[in-house]
């Protein structure tokens, strides 16, 4: 136990600087795959619930699929796979995109289940007063269907902040790859991941007790079995 | 397109490495599994008795695990504890670290279910003069099981994706194996959609037999139900 402090205390001024700058990085990452897992998760759950069979059929392969393969798989095949035809990507580009595009089958079922949540007498309402389906999904159903789909939001978020620790598999510029290196150059692995690890610990507690907060003042108040 | 054509020459050479290494991914998860069950369910129970220090050493334990990545907890097995002369194999290390990492989430999921059985059901086991252990034994958890089983099935399919980064110690599962038929062959498109699909139709099996198990349990489950929920 001495012994560790002591190395913190001898290494710990040119760890943490290294370690934070690249926990930057782990958020750029993380927030950057959240935006890509947003957007087509968003897209696949309104594809999956249209009334066009071939849409459904492609949003509900896709999430099968992707949901059925692990997260290093597709960083592999992005970006060693498609260099083979010619798409080559930095590593970060290719984490942001590997975790964006599995992400999304997760953030699907997520809103899907949000989307259906909302009362179908919302719509019904809302095509009677004379908006299109789109402006009433839109205007009134999605602005509810979020309040629903806040809290597994959140846990998605902080269950992707810690899986950006998969790139450094990859050599993407991150939190654990740094790590890595210093534990390498130092030989102090012990004291060098569980530094990250604090570092993982401090960036996740934040949300997740925001959320815990969330979801209980949420739950107020609706019956419970 | 030549690439291909390699590829489909060596096929069965690569599922010659592969499927021996799809067993041990299945080992690995196996192992692993077991590991958390045991771990969640003590975490779970110890925090049933209710002593303050217990329950925080338990909750610190259930946080400071579910606030970081599995891989940092991997690499401190792994590597960290050679530093205090502590050497496990990958194998090893991959088993220790997805199962105890797997134990805090499997705990939280345990006590959700051990919490959704009601208060009367112990109560009314001690009247009967049943001690705390047989009730929690014969009464609680038999019903919390049916509670539990979605998420702990949904959880092993997890885990069996997860066990992929254990290739990261060089443990020889499918991952591992895949990534050295890259280094000889370069047909990195090829293996890693070979190894996609295996993935999936592991996942896919795995989902089936869940899908299997919760409905069994679930029609059981409901003879002689009155109380619950």
């Amino acid at each position: 136990m001495s012994e560790m402090l002591a190395v913190y205390q001898k290494h710990l001024g040119e760890w943490l600087p290294q370690l934070i700058d690249a926990a930057g990085n782990t958020l750029r990452m993380t927030a950057l795959a959240f935006v890509l897992a947003f957007v087509v998760g968003l897209l696949l759950a309104l594809a999956k619930l249209s009334p066009i069979a071939p849409l459904r059929l492609f949003a509900s392969g896709y999430i099968e699929v992707m949901r059925g393969i692990p997260s290093l798989a597709i960083l592999f095949l992005i970006y060693f796979g498609l260099a083979d035809f010619g798409l080559v990507f930095d590593a970060f580009p290719a984490a942001v995109i590997g975790f964006g595009l599995n992400g999304a089958a997760y953030m699907a079922e997520i809103f899907r289940a949000g989307i259906l949540s909302i009362h179908s007498g919302q719509t019904e309402a809302a095509l009677t007063v004379g908006m299109t389906p789109l402006a009433a999904m839109r205007w009134v159903v999605l602005p509810q269907a979020l309040r629903v789909v806040l809290p597994p939001l959140a846990n998605f978020g902080i269950a992707l902040l810690k899986d950006t620790s998969v790139a450094s598999i990859i050599s993407a510029p991150e939190l654990m790859l740094r790590a890595r290196d210093l534990a390498s150059s130092s030989f102090r692995p012990m004291e060098v991941f569980l530094l990250a690890a604090a570092i993982y610990l401090v960036m996740s507690l934040p949300v997740s007790f925001l959320t815990r907060r969330l979801e209980a003042r949420f739950s107020r108040g609706q019956a419970h079995v | 397109m030549l690439f291909w054509e390699r590829f489909v020459d060596n096929l069965p050479y690569f599922l010659e490495v592969l499927i021996p290494a799809a067993g041990m991914t299945v080992r690995i998860a196996a192992g692993a599994f077991v590991l958390a069950i045991v771990v969640g369910l003590v975490l779970a129970l110890l925090q049933t008795i209710r002593i303050g220090l217990v329950t925080l050493v338990v909750r610190s334990y259930i946080e400071l695990i579910r606030g970081t990545p599995v891989l940092a907890q991997l690499f401190i097995l792994y590597f960290g504890l050679t530093e205090v002369g502590i050497r496990f194999t990958p194998i090893q290390a991959a088993i220790l670290g997805l199962g105890l990492n797997g134990g805090a989430y499997l705990a939280e999921v345990f006590r959700a279910g051990i919490e959704s059985i009601h208060a009367g059901q112990m109560e009314a086991a001690l009247t009967v003069g049943m001690t705390p252990l047989t009730a929690m034994r014969y009464v609680i958890l038999p019903q919390a099981l049916r509670v539990v089983v979605p998420p702990t099935t949904n959880y092993s399919i997890a885990l069996l994706k997860d066990t992929a980064i254990v290739s990261a110690v060089a443990a020889p599962e499918i991952m591992f194996k895949a990534r050295n038929l890259v280094m000889e062959t370069y047909l990195s498109a090829q293996i890693y959609l070979l190894v996609a699909i295996m993935y999936l139709v592991m996942s896919l099996i795995l989902a089936f037999i869940s899908r299997r198990l919760e409905r069994r349990l679930g029609e059981s489950g409901t003879t002689g139900q009155a109380g619950a929920a």
